[in-house]
């Protein structure tokens, strides 16, 4: 069984019994060595369907989850139950839950590192108050807002208001956290939160492939939130002088939030200012300096130094990506989608109004970007194969555009692979407005071209 | 991927009962098992499949049983009725599983389990007769379909299903408006089983709204039945837990009664 990947959290659905007899069929050894080449923050199993489990089909899953865990430094658990799976799983591991719960799929993807979601406001309640410390924190540092009930009497009276907030989280557990470092994304800018003592650690739990992915995407400033830090050693002060020397070379700026010196040598500040980092003593004195957040590169992706240009080697790739782009559809409408026109020149859309966009990086032996802009009937008649029922929610749209752009940057990698190119995908964004596109990449020249779709017209749109 | 013309095609390329075996089931329609086994004679293969089936352990025949006669009187008429209907969707079994990593082997042992464990079940609720005991058989025909239809899009279901925890049957419905289902009841109306059977089985989808009694008692116990075998581990290797969306509400209020019936069954 395959795990279902959404952003960067990748969830197994079995369905059905759960015992010590089967579970080892759910998970193959090819399985693991899929998950292994994934770029994911999270591994989780949903019990959303299994209507029977014992102990021993857990621990077969939960073993194989812990093994990936030590591997990939990743957090990895169980969601997807009711109170009364809650109770049974917390009976089955009581001294020994070293492992994650979330009660639905969409309270985990709150807690994974590399969040992409706006800021949500969430209601919280745990009746261990360390747990419900960690959780806080957690969502804290991944740029939510927690509400947190210190009682379950406050929890209940709040409860009674559910519209007030994006999820309420209860019944839900922190096993071994903070595996990857918490990363989100304020506006044009990364911000990564780090906490106690930085040592050689820190090149584990830092995801290196998504910092390199956002240079490549054209994000310029990175923030280390490092209010919580308390000391560092030699080991990570290398790490992070190479992490600013290497974003140097993309004019990218690496800045330090609330690092105090008291316990760590201040010839290491000396040591990244000279690797180009800056220091400040708050958030805010970057984010409410719009000057400032120019000159850092903060304020647009598209304020790139460096406009960088189409080069002869993604251009030989553009049938790839066409290709990819027109099966997808195919695949997903049983209806062919048609080439009318192709041209070198900045991305142009007649009406921007009533238009979704999505885009997906790719990085590696080739690298660029492939954008695509659908009127928004389209863009829902695209996704319908994973909508399913009508529907006039635009996240959900938008959520099944970003599904849908996945599997085309997907089968993308999958045609270049064939060719011996190695190229990895970023996560999928999408624009509910057009014009916030149009920011990224004005000025940026690429391919376009003009597709047809049962008689209405969209744009692939190919740039670096 | 797949379309309604596709599905349209494949229904209209199965082929209708042979004769024999239509003649056969009349008589057991009638009551007339000696008639019945007499016309059985007349297709050789239909006679090898009983001989094998009854002779497999599960039947615990210390000899070899080879007289159809002998056979039908020791199943039975709804026994039997069931064994001619397996017989007939076998011989719809593709001649490679393209999409599923099964033999013929496994799924002959997920029939005939299927077919006993629905038969205890049936004795529990006292809804035995000889058109709920045979709707067994045609529930395997769903995994078959689903095979046939999907087996040439192995890879791009692959894909879409990395991003989405899609079943076949969900996808199919989304793709041509017809579920694996709707193509067990078409299948059932080409092969003039009775309505009912194709009844009991559409129902086990879990899907349907606007059923009620004993249609719905059957369609949730066949379901649940349908996943309590999708989960062992033979079934689950080749791919079959995930063919179809498990209706877990659907079965919520039947588990217990279920799992003493079934539990009791596997003990004996």
């Amino acid at each position: 069984m395959k795990p279902a990947v959404k952003g960067r959290v990748a969830v197994f659905h079995p369905q059905g019994f759960l015992d010590g007899n089967n579970a080892p069929s759910y998970v193959t050894i090819d399985d693991i060595k899929a998950i292994e080449h994934m770029n994911i923050d999270m591994l989780l199993v949903s019990l959303k369907k299994v209507i029977f489990f014992n102990k021993n089909g857990l621990d077969v899953f939960i073993k194989t989850l812990l093994t990936i865990r030590s591997q990939k430094h990743i957090s990895v658990g169980l969601c997807d139950y009711d109170h009364v799976k809650f109770t049974t799983i917390i009976s089955f591991y009581k001294n020994a839950l070293n492992f994650s719960l979330f009660r639905t799929e969409k309270i985990a993807e709150l807690f994974a590192p590399s969040n992409k979601s706006d800021s949500r406001t969430v209601l919280l309640y745990n009746e261990d108050p360390s747990q419900r410390s960690a959780m806080a924190i957690e969502l804290f540092d991944y740029g939510h807002n927690p509400v947190i009930a210190q009682s379950k009497k406050e929890f209940d009276e709040k409860k009674q208001h559910p519209d007030l907030y994006y999820a309420i989280i209860e019944e839900s557990y922190l096993g071994i956290f903070g595996q990857k470092i918490a990363t989100r994304v304020t506006g044009n800018a990364v911000i990564y939160t780090i906490a106690n003592f930085l040592d050689a650690e820190i090149g584990n739990t830092f995801n290196i492939t998504y910092h390199n992915n956002s240079l490549n995407v054209g994000f310029r400033l990175f923030i280390f939130d490092a209010h919580k830090v308390v000391s560092m050693n030699v080991h990570a002060l290398n790490f992070l002088t190479k992490l600013a020397s290497s974003a140097a070379e993309y004019n990218a700026t690496i800045c330090f939030v609330g690092l105090t010196f008291e316990k760590t040598p201040e010839s290491f500040k000396h040591d990244l200012e000279d690797a180009g980092t800056l220091f400040f003593n708050t958030m805010d004195d970057i984010l409410n300096n719009k000057q400032l957040l120019q000159d850092l590169g903060g304020s647009s992706p598209s304020a790139t130094k460096t406009n960088r240009a189409l080069t002869k080697a993604l251009i030989n790739e553009l049938p790839n990506f066409i290709d990819a782009t027109v099966s997808t559809i195919a695949m997903m409408t049983n209806a062919k989608a048609v080439k009318n026109g192709l041209n070198i020149q900045t991305l142009a859309v007649k009406e921007s109004k009533n238009q979704f966009a999505s885009s997906i990086g790719f990085y590696g032996d080739v690298d660029g970007i492939i954008i695509l802009v659908f009127p928004k009937n389209i863009a829902k008649k695209a996704c319908e194969l994973l909508i399913g029922e009508e529907t006039e929610d635009e996240e959900a749209i938008l959520d099944s555009l970003a599904e849908f752009v996945n599997i085309i940057g997907g089968r993308a990698k999958a045609l270049l692979g064939e060719k011996k190119q190695h190229v990895d995908i970023t996560l999928p964004r999408t624009y509910g407005d057009i014009d916030a596109l149009m920011q990224i990449v004005q000025n940026k020249k690429g391919v376009q071209v003009d597709l047809s779709f049962e008689g209405s017209n969209f744009t692939f749109f190919l740039t670096r | 991927m797949i379309t309604q013309e596709e599905v349209s095609l494949y229904i209209q390329n199965i082929p209708p009962a042979p004769s024999v075996l239509r003649q056969t089931l009349e008589y057991l329609r009638d009551g007339d098992l000696p008639k019945a086994a007499k016309c059985a004679e007349e297709d050789p293969a239909l006679k090898l499949y009983l001989k094998t089936l009854i002779n497999r352990p599960i039947y615990g025949f210390r000899n070899e049983v080879s007289d159809l006669n002998q056979i039908f009187s020791i199943l039975g008429i709804s026994t039997t009725q069931q064994i001619l209907y397996s017989y007939l969707l076998s011989l719809l079994l593709p001649k490679q599983w393209s999409l599923f990593t099964l033999t013929d082997q496994n799924f002959y042992d997920l029939q005939a389990s299927l077919g006993r464990k629905w038969e205890k079940i049936l004795k529990h609720l006292g809804l035995h007769n000889r058109d709920t005991e045979s709707a067994i058989t045609l529930l395997p025909a769903s995994i078959i379909v689903c095979d046939a239809l999907f087996g040439a899009h192995a890879k791009e279901v692959a894909q879409l299903r990395s991003v989405k925890a899609l079943d076949y049957n969900t996808i199919l419905i989304r793709l041509s408006k017809r579920s694996l289902f709707d193509l067990c009841s078409e299948i059932a109306l080409k092969w003039e089983m009775s309505p009912s059977i194709a009844k009991i089985v559409h129902a086990a989808s879990g899907t349907d709204s606007q059923i009620s009694g004993n249609l719905k008692l059957l369609a949730q116990w066949m379901h649940l039945l349908l996943f309590y075998e999708l989960s062992q581990s033979a079934y689950v290797s080749a791919g079959l837990n995930e063919f179809i969306d498990f209706q877990i509400d659907f079965v919520q209020d039947i588990y217990e009664s279920f799992m003493q019936v079934v539990d009791d069954e596997t003990s004996r």
